[in-house]
């Protein structure tokens, strides 16, 4: 108390004036983040303790019931199971396509820009959209991909296909998208060091390994963390492609299409809540892995 | 020179206020969609204050596009009377639920809007409908006797009535003629029993060596498929007094055995169901049948080969073997609509007058005249099946379904959306092997008494 007294005593009317504006021009943001953001999370962890009413009216407290039941119920480990299974696929690959794409196409070649936005488009098509052009591509019997190989894979109904069916989705969507993040992180690294390197003879791919490789490495984690956090959140896919009759549903849906289901298509909010707070927890957990992990492999000019 | 700066930024700070109030205002309204088709009188009075609701609008929501056209029509009539503009909102039934209860929640919701059997009781046990019952008292032209009496019950809640009949409907068999006449099988008509309906689908995915299949029903195909079945053989779906699911009842098991028949011999397999749905395989000459309910038939006229579709009465089931349908035996599982509309709506009164203007006689009528859907007013959907069958598919097996099929009403409790998705999921690994069906069933009807024992 009194030392706040005494810092308010210690600032000069300047930087009185200063601090209001300051706060004055924050404050639309913050109150954006309090409302949409930091209420929703802490009234969501509170509806993880209570058995929900409908209409968000006569919620019951009952401890950590509902997190029992999640964590003891088979179907919370298997769909987290699954998008472990669903993010093995899209974070490498996308990663690995992306960072060959951006090397490409950072290069001057002919219709350098048309390519590019060609690889970007997918990211601004609305994900709706996309699954259901994917799913007609899919499709066993009239899609384009079984005409086009003469295959007959059931892309989306085999329990055993349709969880890398829908990683590729994933894959072909983010991948523009991370070509961008590293094309911006291949044009920080100085000419320099490849003129060196030229001089020096070494060969393109010698180059590749031991200056572009290291050098985006912070580019590379932005990346990495982002997109473990985001394959990890991933529900629109599975909703739209994935019919609820559909029979390799039960190796494909998500944590947060689990949520889904609970929250909103059963009403029971509170079970989903502590679904997502679970969910939330791990992600926090790996986070917090990587983030310890940045120093050993990450490297900052 | 600093004043002024400080000015310029204090407009700026309360002009990304008032951004992101704007941005809050429109999420709620946001599910309203444009601002489109009835004109723009509702910006005329934005103060609000001087009363006078001639100069607002009611917002309805329905959730079935193909209706929208009739329905507005019928609504404009009431505005010509009554000077208050209706706007009929489409969401799709994937969202309505969502959007509805979050509006009911969040205290903004559409003034009138469909109420469904499967939500109706969680609505009206938390006052989230307006009570109708004292207009309708007060009312000289309202008659809850005129309409299907089940329909009344299933929007009435502790004596009180939230919602008025729109419609009611009644399934039937969608043929395609063209298969039927590639295999040389007769077309479905009022002598076929359950058994027949077995022994041509499976004829038929047998002669066409697996390439066309007899029929196709998923698992989501209930009220206007397998349920008939169900009740038509004796079983049921839940108990009278709604406390235990009939799911693992003999009659109901012995119905299923009959539907893992069909599966096993006449029915498309799950995969090709549940990739292109029912309506895909039959309108592409792969499925030869399948079971709908009335109200679909309509979105089958604009097919370019309509003229392939016909339309037939549901199969009986021969309890008693004397070899002719009795009283009874051709069950129709049917369910209503009602025009409910919201407790806190700021125009309570315009919201019942339309509701009483949609559900008037004449009005139920004239629906029925415009092809939208058979009639919750009893006997004021005659001229129905013939405006269809002007569209281009014959649809005259609907009034005979009409005038002699046994309805049962939809089963139905508190939660009824929660045990429906789970037998629908459940059931799935019984369609793809028949040996597991008795199990399944169990399961879905253990899980679907768990649910009913925590609604009373």
């Amino acid at each position: 108390m009194s030392r706040a007294q005494g810092l308010s005593r210690k600032m000069s009317k300047a930087q009185k004036n200063e601090a209001i504006w300051g706060l004055a021009f924050v404050m639309p943001t913050m109150i954006g983040l309090i409302v949409l953001n930091f209420y929703p999370i802490f009234y969501t962890i509170y509806q993880s303790f209570c058995r929900t009413g409908d209409f968000g009216r006569g919620n019951v407290f009952i401890g950590l019931t509902n997190y029992v039941n999640v964590l003891t119920g088979g179907e919370f480990w298997g769909s987290l199971l699954n998008t472990v299974k669903y993010a093995i696929i899209e974070v490498p690959f996308s990663l690995v396509l992306a960072l060959l794409l951006a090397v490409f196409l950072n290069r001057k070649i002919a219709f350098r820009g048309g390519y590019r936005t060609i690889f970007f488009l997918p990211m601004v098509c609305a994900p709706a959209a996309v699954a259901m052009v994917w799913k007609f591509l899919y499709n066993q019997n009239f899609g384009l991909l079984n005409n086009l190989f003469g295959t007959d894979i059931a892309w989306i109904s085999d329990p055993n296909v349709a969880w890398i069916s829908i990683g590729i989705i994933g894959v072909w969507s983010i991948v523009g998208y991370n070509m961008i993040l590293f094309l911006s992180g291949l044009q920080e690294i100085p000419h320099d060091y490849y003129e060196a390197a030229d001089i020096d003879g070494a060969t393109g791919i010698r180059q590749f390994f031991y200056i572009t490789v290291p050098l985006l490495s912070p580019t590379t984690f932005f990346i990495l963390q982002t997109r473990i956090i985001g394959a990890l959140q991933i529900f629109d896919l599975v909703y739209m492609v994935m019919d609820e009759t559909n029979q390799a549903l039960s190796s494909v849906q998500s944590v947060v299409y689990l949520f889904y289901k609970y929250a909103f298509t059963n009403g029971d909010r509170g079970y989903g809540a502590a679904i997502v707070v679970s969910m939330l927890v791990i992600i926090m957990i790996i986070t917090f892995v990587l983030q310890k992990s940045e120093k050993k492999w990450v490297f900052y000019n | 020179m600093n004043t002024r700066n400080k000015i310029l930024a204090l407009l700026l700070a309360l002009a990304m206020a008032l951004a992101l109030a704007a941005c809050g205002g429109g999420g709620d309204t946001a599910a309203g969609g444009d601002s489109g088709s009835t004109g723009g009188s509702d910006t005329s009075e934005t103060g609000g204050s001087t009363g006078g609701s001639s100069g607002d609008q009611l917002e309805v929501w329905i959730w079935d596009n193909d209706q929208l056209a009739g329905l507005q029509e019928i609504a404009d009539l009431w505005t010509e009377q009554s000077g208050v503009p209706v706007k009929i909102n489409v969401v799709t039934w994937d969202n309505y639920w969502t959007l509805l209860e979050a509006g009911a929640s969040g205290g903004e919701m559409a003034d009138v809007f469909w109420m469904h059997v499967n939500e109706a009781q969680k609505y009206m046990e938390n006052g989230i409908l307006l009570d109708l019952t004292p207009y309708i008292e007060a009312s000289d032209s309202v008659d809850l006797a005129n309409y299907y009496p089940d329909a009344v019950s299933l929007y009435s809640y502790d004596g009180k009535n939230y919602g008025i009949p729109k419609d009611h409907d009644v399934n039937v068999i969608l043929y395609n003629k063209a298969v039927f006449d590639q295999y040389g099988f007769d077309y479905p008509d009022e002598t076929w029993t359950w058994e027949t309906y077995y022994e041509v689908a499976s004829g038929i995915t047998a002669a066409s060596g697996g390439s066309v299949y007899g029929a196709a029903m998923n698992t989501t195909n209930d009220q206007d498929g397998w349920w008939n079945i169900v009740y038509a053989y004796g079983g049921s779906i839940i108990s009278e007094d709604k406390t235990t699911s009939g799911l693992d009842s003999a009659e109901t098991k012995e119905a299923m055995e009959f539907v893992a028949r069909l599966i096993d011999d006449a029915f498309a397999p799950q995969a090709l169901v549940s990739e292109n749905g029912t309506g895909g395989l039959f309108t592409n000459g792969l499925a030869a049948m399948i079971t709908q309910g009335n109200y679909t038939i309509r979105n089958y006229t604009t097919y370019d080969n309509a003229s392939d579709f016909g339309v037939a009465v549901m199969p009986y089931h021969d309890a008693n073997g004397n070899g002719q349908c009795d009283d009874g035996e051709r069950v129709t599982v049917y369910n209503s609509l009602s025009w409910s509309a919201a407790a806190n709506s700021e125009h309570p009164d315009e919201a019942y007058s339309l509701i009483e203007w949609f559900t008037s006689e004449e009005m139920q009528i004239k629906q029925a005249e415009l092809g939208v859907t058979l009639a919750g007013y009893i006997g004021a959907d005659d001229a129905y099946a013939q405006t269809i069958s002007d569209a281009g598919i014959d649809a005259s097996a609907v009034q005979v379904m009409n005038d002699t099929a046994t309805l049962v009403s939809y089963p139905f409790s508190k939660y009824t959306t929660n045990w429906q998705n789970n037998i629908r999921e459940t059931l799935v690994a019984a369609w793809l092997d028949t040996s597991v069906m008795s199990d399944k069933l169990d399961e879905a009807a253990a899980y679907m008494n768990d649910i009913l024992a925590t609604e009373s």
